[in-house]
């Protein structure tokens, strides 16, 4: 029984378990208003509800393919500003200060931009996503080549490698292990692009359906998008982290 | 083999060491010794052009891929595994990539690691590592082995059983040496010459000893050679005055 309970995920899970709980005592014995709080089973229920309706999946689709495209692109941007601006000092002269100024602002800030250029359409969304998750990646490999362990360049250039070998062998792993670490958050910030996209103007994706719930007062409703959101982000994280795991084995040993 | 002509070498504006001449001999042993601060790692580094001097000229007989260095840091690529890393150089000398990985084995079999070839850096022992760092640098059959205090970290006995193996090695295969380090038994026993270098900033040779001990040498049985003792009081008793004299010259 000890050992079981020496578990983290077992602490874990009873303790949501308990919060949940507490939370529909509340909700049910009228200490917590059910307009603001709904009960966690009349969440539950609005999230079957809307799994059976089946009209879900076009909003999942899109915010998903907002976040999931925005992600992707944002991280290729990110890595190839990130080592230019590393290999290429005049070039970091130009990026570093843009990406300074857009990494000092909410950069949520630009998605009514986004919409008056690009539409409300899926590119908005996927260019806000792309302008989160590229600001966060650049600096990681950014200053993951700059601090890269200058004992490793030497031994190389002292085995005869040049300036291929060098971003082979240490800029390319070293700047990979500090990619990883920043992918989880990636994840987050790409969603967050989609959503508040959505949120801004659509006519579907989570974020539209938030609104929708903020306008109709739909506590219940929001609760379950947000869940939903949580779900997804959830198992985008687990594959993070098994990607983590694929690409840095040699730390995990 | 290498002959360092008037090299002054500075990290600021004043030289850590001025107006260095070196001459190594080919299949000769040699270490530099000194006090912190007098500039030997930069010697090591101005050899393989890591670092420029501010002047004067290092030559080699040999072609830059003929010379190997050892780091006071075993400095593997933690991504890589054990014999990946010994592979590396190998491949970039233009071996292709089984070949290498071949023959990477065989070094570290060769050094006692069957079996560990699979490893990461992080799995293996500061020792093992070690090892590995000397494959690495071996494997490239390098004419010219430069040395910066490579066994400083490993404990007593793990220390004096590689440095024998190297040393082993390095008649065996009549390799030309420049080892720095602080430990004055390791190079009086190892070495056929030793320098001591005076205290820096603007360090310079301060002696010179030769060590009359014949080859092939056991580096227990060099400490217990009779000229072993004198030279080590000598050397010692030097280096002393010169940390002395510096630190009265600092307190002026």
């Amino acid at each position: 029984m000890k050992t079981f309970f020496a578990k983290s995920w077992v602490r874990r899970t009873i303790a949501l378990a308990l919060l949940t709980a507490v939370w529909e005592a509340a909700a049910r014995t009228g200490l917590l208003n059910p307009l603001f709080f709904p009960a966690p089973s009349r969440v539950a229920a609005v999230a079957v509800e809307l799994a059976i309706d089946g009209g879900i999946w076009v909003h999942l689709q899109a915010t998903f393919s907002a976040a999931v495209l925005g992600l992707i692109l944002g991280l290729a941007l990110g890595i190839l500003l990130g080592f230019l601006a590393a290999l290429v000092p005049v070039l970091a002269e130009l990026l570093e200060p843009v990406m300074i100024l857009l990494n000092a602002i909410p950069r949520v800030i630009m998605a009514p931009l986004f919409v008056i250029w690009l539409g409300i359409d899926l590119s908005s969304k996927v260019a806000l996503a792309v302008v989160l998750v590229a600001v966060l990646v650049f600096f990681a490999v950014y200053s993951g080549i700059k601090n890269v362990d200058r004992k490793l360049v030497e031994r190389v250039v002292t085995l005869g490698g040049g300036r291929w070998v060098l971003v082979r062998e240490v800029y390319i792993p070293s700047v990979t292990a500090q990619v990883m670490g920043s992918l989880k958050v990636a994840v987050g910030f790409a969603f967050t692009g989609a959503v508040v996209g959505e949120f801004v103007a659509s006519t579907r994706g989570l974020g539209y359906l938030l609104q929708f719930a903020q306008s109709t007062y739909n506590a219940a409703l929001s609760f379950a998008l947000i869940l939903l959101i949580m779900l997804f982000v959830l198992v985008l994280f687990s594959l993070a982290e098994a990607l983590e795991h694929r690409l840095l084995r040699w730390r995990h040993r | 083999m290498l002959k360092v002509r008037n090299v002054s070498l500075a990290y600021g504006a004043e030289p850590v060491l001025e107006n260095l001449d070196l001459d190594i001999a080919t299949g000769a042993f040699v270490s530099l010794v000194g006090p912190s601060g007098s500039g030997k790692t930069s010697v090591l580094r101005a050899v393989t052009g890591l670092q420029t001097p501010l002047n004067g000229s290092v030559e080699l007989d040999v072609d830059k891929c003929d010379v190997g260095f050892l780091f006071q840091d075993d400095a593997l690529l933690p991504w890589r595994t054990a014999r990946q890393n010994v592979a590396l150089g190998l491949r970039i000398r233009g071996i292709a990539g089984d070949k290498a990985l071949a023959e990477a084995d065989s070094w570290l079999a060769r050094l006692g690691l069957a079996g560990l070839e699979q490893r990461y850096p992080s799995q293996l022992s500061g020792g093992q590592r070690k090892r590995v760092a000397i494959a690495q640098v071996l494997a490239l059959k390098p004419k010219l082995l430069l040395m910066d205090e490579p066994f400083a970290s490993l404990d007593a006995i793990v220390r004096a059983r590689i440095t024998q193996e190297l040393v082993d090695w390095v008649e065996r295969e009549h390799m030309t040496v420049l080892l720095v380090t602080h430990d004055l038994e390791e190079a009086l026993s190892t070495s056929d010459v030793v320098y001591l270098l005076s205290q820096g900033p603007r360090a310079r040779i301060r002696s010179r000893y030769e060590v009359p001990i014949p080859r092939p040498r056991t580096l227990i049985e060099t400490r217990k050679h009779p000229a072993f003792g004198a030279l080590l009081d000598r050397l010692w008793c030097d280096l002393a005055d010169e940390v002395n004299v510096a630190g009265a010259e600092a307190a002026q």
